[in-house]
């Protein structure tokens, strides 16, 4: 399978010797996207989070521990297994910049796409989004709220896109030819140590895309030739290496094996 | 002619299929389909303009600079201000959610009264401040009658409150512990003045003893930006981190290098690398450096292994990367960001002074007492803390008549927090100023609700860790607050003047903007997102020998573990519990359902014969608690590690009676030498249930 | 009294009956066939194009009766209240800030500008417009990108008039009759060749 090409390829480099794992992406995150805060939070069959935090650890014992955070967004995949499952073309991925979209009122909530994405990141509401009597007042413009029944993820802020166009417009610029940084996802604005770097992975004069060929750049489970346009940097091999635990090598670059 | 049955039957079958050829049908079907994708109770998105105001938000202990979106004017996202250099347009997990604290159920959203136990009942205001008034007349002018503890460590509301005080001729001022207080002891008992500053930006080498400087210590964000400055993405780093503390935290994650020492040995670990920095060659021109040199001689690196389970290479590696650092810092702190002593920070910080980077660039700077709005008001370096106070309250040593509580939550937060309330019950009227329904507001008399800080003004003087002298202040994100509150500090000005006296201001603003004038800063300047800075200074300090001196080493019983209470940003701090937005980044190995876990490695559980999963119950000298075991290896060697800040009694759904509260199993000892009271060191056994 | 039963007197009552119903069916002749259905067919197709779209609709007028008209004649542009802002977004309807830049307080002797002033300016409620485009929270519709277009290619030519046009609401979906489907857009992009992606309009 080939993957989908556009001009334009949005695109997230997450440095993971960066991340401290503080958890600010995930609630902008949930700020930016109206996900409604659940009372039992620590159900994680039940919560949605577009953008979540995991621990890895080398397995050491301590004294010689490592841990690292990851943090997983959509991998927005140039060839996604979600799409071709949906019986309602309710996601799909067909648009200038690569973002795999989705209609929410569209979904029909088989969630045919949440047992095909091999990286969790789709979620199902189970339940209508309550929120906290007044605090709908603080719903963010950018997102409309999903009711029970429809799969949600993670579409790097798409309405930040929408609304970086139209700035450039409104400036005269080409909408189509953003400058670095005037497109940023909520989790990527807020991170405190800039581990999330963003932006067009083709666009040279976009940092994310030498980011995303240096030498310790790799995609998560690039052996199931799914395309992801999050990249993830670290220094360290056994970060790496938990990334792809497929792959027949074990080093970086291992995608080059499989086409 | 007559129509019968057969012809009625007809015109019905002829209307069916007619109507299949008008829009009857088909436009219902598309109405029909259109109205269930909007039902009435999915909540609607705010329309209007979208702008970004810039606010200080003090949610997080040092407070973050942040511009707070609004949509029609009203806020929902907050995102950092580029232009400020303490956020560097980051934001800390709790400030990111602001916007929807201010609706959070926890929110007290008018005055009340206690009526009953538990009871309380709405009241207006008129009635609330004539109540305080009338309750603060007959103890005026007798010391000790009124007391204070404040919970807020930067702001000029502390100048206020302590002013008020000395004008109505009480002593009582009390603050929160908090880093802030046990290094300015600390920086005492090293014959200097002043709080410390760490200049982490200009650090080749960042040691941090205890301080979880890349999450729950000091400017988090500055230190983050710091940090993060040194790791360019896909380049070589340009300076070492290093973490030395209990707990593999998230500091720790990202650090070159961690050091896993039990809380118990966090000053062995700091006087044996001292030992080993002067067996390299390390020299001071300090005063007492010979008593230094004589006293750390004690701490071998076999005494570091017998108290860390550690193997000595760690402190020789260490050594070589110090020496091989341009401009090595040691930031000393304690695990949790309070409870160690005044001795564990001079015994960390004295390496600094070992290593002679008092002053220096990249090195540990002293931040003068800023000058005050208010001339009559305490100075912060002589703070008085509040544990301290009601440990005096509870065996009647100290009997106040009335207990202003100012963004502060004693009743939780403090070491065996299950005393600390009760010794609240001693005093006759509590006032909590709060902005939420916290476990102190639920034991007050009286409770008058604090705006949420983008309905207010407020500021923040030298936030703890910054290294020069740094003023923030912020003024109101929207017009009307959404609970009918008041300002803490105007409330308390006018409750001044009703009693006679005057402080010479009539609002917060107007204080905060003398504040500003004061240092020689532009308030309005300041509000739209500014800074201001001063010059770092550097200072003669001693390596407080005298004082290590006097340390008794930590006596640990056998079948005792040491306790390492764990604090992360995002789940809360001293004075907030997880807010709602928040509560996703809990993971299912700190928190399941109701359960807190209890983490420990592999060796120590097998020492104390539990295995993943059991229930197991902390029993400390102050209290026991009931937790699961997580088998983590990112914990020191006989050490359990629990979250703090859970085990809520009041606020909202989204935490109350979730977890178990560890503050109510740190056992408070008095530290020898200094007199303060310690809990870092705090032990525990454990059995399984 | 004991009836018989007769195969020949049962055979005669149901020759009889036969007869009967023959009757009827020359009868019916007149106002059968296939009359009826045509009769329902039209009347069907007659109520559903013309009654049908008329009841479907609640009809709702304006707040306030504002007049484009005057407004116009007072030299005033399309953009001196229907503006872009700086950051590209479309700022739509007027709010009571920019209205109260001349309508703080009562200038003209027209009734519906005294109304705005006391239900509206002086209350600082803002004035609850009926939008005829209204679209729903999961729709992103950019302005801006629009900005070649003629406004009133979408949005009714009000520019001259003195009343705005009636509001039309859907009982059923609750939305104007002139809110723009999900196919127009579509077919309008397809024909521009603009891309007619998911997110391109949802959000």
């Amino acid at each position: 399978m080939k993957a989908k090409e556009f001009n334009i390829k949005w695109g997230m480099v997450i440095d993971l010797d960066k991340c401290t794992g503080c958890g600010a992406c995930m609630t902008a995150c949930q700020v930016e996207n109206n996900i409604a805060p659940m009372v039992d939070a620590s159900n994680k069959l039940r919560t949605l989070s577009w953008m979540l935090v995991y621990e890895l650890s080398n397995k050491k014992a301590a004294p010689d521990a490592e841990i690292a955070y990851l943090p997983r967004p959509c991998m927005q995949c140039g060839n996604p297994t979600c799409v071709p499952v949906c019986p309602v073309i309710a996601t799909d991925k067909n648009e200038e910049g690569g973002i795999v979209s989705q209609i929410y009122p569209r979904c029909i909530g088989c969630r045919y796409c949440m047992a095909a994405c091999p990286y969790h990141a789709r979620y199902f509401n189970w339940e209508d989004p309550i929120f906290p009597k007044g605090m709908e007042k603080t719903l963010s413009p950018n997102t409309s709220v999903r009711p029970r029944g429809v799969v949600e993820k993670c579409n790097f802020c798409h309405t930040r896109l929408m609304k970086a166009k139209d700035k450039a417009r409104q400036e005269g610029g080409n909408p189509e030819a953003l400058a670095d940084g005037a497109y940023m996802p909520a989790c990527a604005e807020v991170c405190p140590t800039g581990a999330i770097s963003f932006g067009d992975i083709k666009n040279p004069e976009h940092k994310v895309h030498e980011l995303a060929k240096g030498e310790n750049a790799y995609r998560l489970l690039e052996k199931l030739g799914l395309a992801p346009q999050v990249y993830y940097v670290s220094k360290r091999e056994w970060v790496r290496k938990l990334g792809d635990n497929y792959a027949a090598t074990g080093k970086a670059g291992a995608e080059k094996k499989h086409s | 002619m007559g129509l019968d049955r057969r012809g009625f039957v007809k015109i019905v079958m002829g209307g069916v299929a007619g109507t299949l050829f008008t829009p009857v049908i088909w436009q219902s079907l598309d109405d029909v389909s259109i109205w269930s994708q909007n039902w009435g109770w999915i909540p609607r998105l705010n329309k209007g303009e979208v702008k970004a105001k810039s606010a200080l938000s003090k949610l997080c202990p040092a407070g973050c600079a942040v511009k707070v979106k609004t949509v029609g004017g009203l806020p929902f996202a907050a995102i950092g201000n580029t232009a400020n250099p303490m956020s560097k347009g980051g934001v800390c997990p709790i400030c990111t959610g602001g916007a929807q604290l201010m609706y959070s159920p926890a929110r007290v959203k008018s005055p009340m009264k206690k009526v009953g136990e538990g009871k309380y009942e709405a009241i207006k205001w008129e009635e609330a401040e004539a109540m305080l008034v009338e309750k603060l007349t007959p103890l005026k002018g007798q010391d000790g009658k009124i007391a204070a503890i404040s919970g807020d460590e930067t702001g000029t509301a502390n100048e206020v409150l302590s002013a008020m005080l000395a004008g109505l001729g009480s002593t009582g001022f009390y603050v929160m512990p908090g880093e802030m207080f046990t290094a300015t002891k600390g920086v005492k008992l090293m014959g200097g003045n002043g709080q410390p500053g760490f200049d982490i930006e200009g650090s080749d080498l960042v040691l941090m003893i205890g301080a979880d400087a890349l999450d729950s210590w000091g400017t988090t964000v500055a230190n983050q930006k710091a940090f993060a400055a040194t790791r360019p993405t896909g380049g070589a780093a340009t300076a070492q981190y290093i973490y030395a503390g209990p707990v593999l935290n998230n500091t720790a994650s990202v650090c070159d290098k961690w050091v896993a020492v039990p809380p118990t040995a966090m000053a062995t670990f700091a006087l044996a690398l001292a030992n080993q920095l002067i067996a390299a060659g390390a020299v001071s021109s300090a005063a007492d450096f010979g008593d230094y040199k004589a006293l750390v001689a004690k701490y071998t690196p076999e005494a570091f292994e017998a108290a860390t389970g550690l193997k000595a290479d760690v402190l020789k590696d260490l050594v070589a990367k110090i020496k091989a650092a341009k401009a090595p810092l040691i930031v000393a702190g304690a695990s949790f960001g309070q409870g160690a002593g005044a001795l564990d920070f001079v015994a960390a910080a004295s390496l600094n002074v070992l290593l002679g980077r008092v002053g220096q660039k990249g090195g540990m700077t002293l931040l003068g007492a800023a000058p005050k709005a208010i001339a009559s008001a305490a100075d912060r370096e002589n703070a008085k803390d509040a544990g301290s106070f009601l440990a005096s309250v509870a065996t009647g040593k100290a009997t106040p008549g009335a207990l202003l509580i100012y963004e502060a939550n004693p009743a939780f937060a403090l070491p065996q927090a299950a005393e600390m309330a009760k010794a609240m019950g001693n005093i006759g009227f509590k006032v909590s100023f709060s902005t939420y329904m916290d476990e102190t507001a639920a034991l007050a008399d009286l409770i008058l609700p604090a705006p949420h800080p983008y309905e207010r003004f407020d500021d923040a003087m030298n936030p703890y860790g910054v290294s020069k002298p740094t003023y923030l202040a912020g003024k109101p994100v929207v017009s009307k607050p959404v609970a009918d509150c008041k300002d803490p500090v105007d409330v308390l000005l006018a409750a001044a003047a009703k009693l006679g006296l005057s402080l010479g201001f009539d609002t917060y603003a107007d204080v905060i903007k003398a504040k500003a004038t004061a240092l020689g800063g532009d308030f309005d300047a300041l509000a739209a997102g500014g800074i201001w800075n001063g010059e770092a200074k550097g200072g003669a300090l001693t390596l407080g020998a005298g004082a290590l001196a006097k340390a008794v080493p930590v006596k640990t019983d056998e079948k005792a573990v040491a306790l390492a209470p764990v604090t992360r940003l995002a789940y809360g701090t001293a004075s907030l519990a997880t807010p709602p937005a928040n509560l996703v980044t809990l993971r299912d190995t700190e928190l399941v359902g109701k359960d807190l876990f209890v983490q420990m490695n592999g060796a120590t559980a097998k020492k104390l014969g539990v295995a993943k999963g059991n229930k197991v119950k902390l029993t400390s000298g102050s209290g026991e608690i009931k937790a699961r075991v997580h088998v983590s290896e990112g914990v020191a060697a006989n050490t359990v590690a629990v979250l703090l800040g859970f085990g809520r009694s009041a606020w909202d759904e989204f935490t109350k009676g979730k977890g178990e509260n560890v503050y109510k199993i740190l056992t408070v000892s008095d530290e020898a030498g200094t007199g303060l009271k310690v809990w870092a060191g705090s032990t525990v056994t454990v059995a399984k249930v | 009294m004991k009836t018989q039963f007769s195969v020949a007197k049962f055979d005669q009552k149901l020759q009889e009956r036969w007869g009967e119903v023959m009757e009827e069916k020359k009868q019916c002749k007149g106002c059968g066939g296939a009359l009826p259905f045509v009769i329902g067919f039209v009347a069907a197709v007659i109520a559903g194009w013309v009654l049908f779209p008329d009841l479907i609709y609640s009809k709702k007028t304006q707040p306030i009766r504002f007049s484009h008209k005057v407004h116009q004649e007072q030299g005033m542009e399309c953009s001196s209240c229907h503006t872009f802002r700086d950051d590209g977004s479309f700022a739509g309807l007027p709010n009571n800030e920019s209205c109260m830049q001349c309508h703080a307080d009562v200038i003209g002797t027209d009734p519906a500008e005294v109304a705005y002033v006391e239900k509206y300016a002086k209350t600082g409620k803002e004035v609850p417009w009926l939008i005829y485009q209204y679209q729903p929270d999961n729709v992103y519709f950019s302005h801006k990108a629009h900005e070649s277009f003629e406004c009133k290619s979408c949005h009714p030519d009000v520019g001259k008039t003195d009343t705005p046009p009636v509001y039309y609401e859907n009982r059923l979906s609750g939305y104007s009759k002139q809110t723009m489907k999900m196919w127009q857009c579509e077919r309008c992009h397809a024909e521009n060749g603009v891309s007619n992606a998911c997110h391109v309009c949802h959000k």
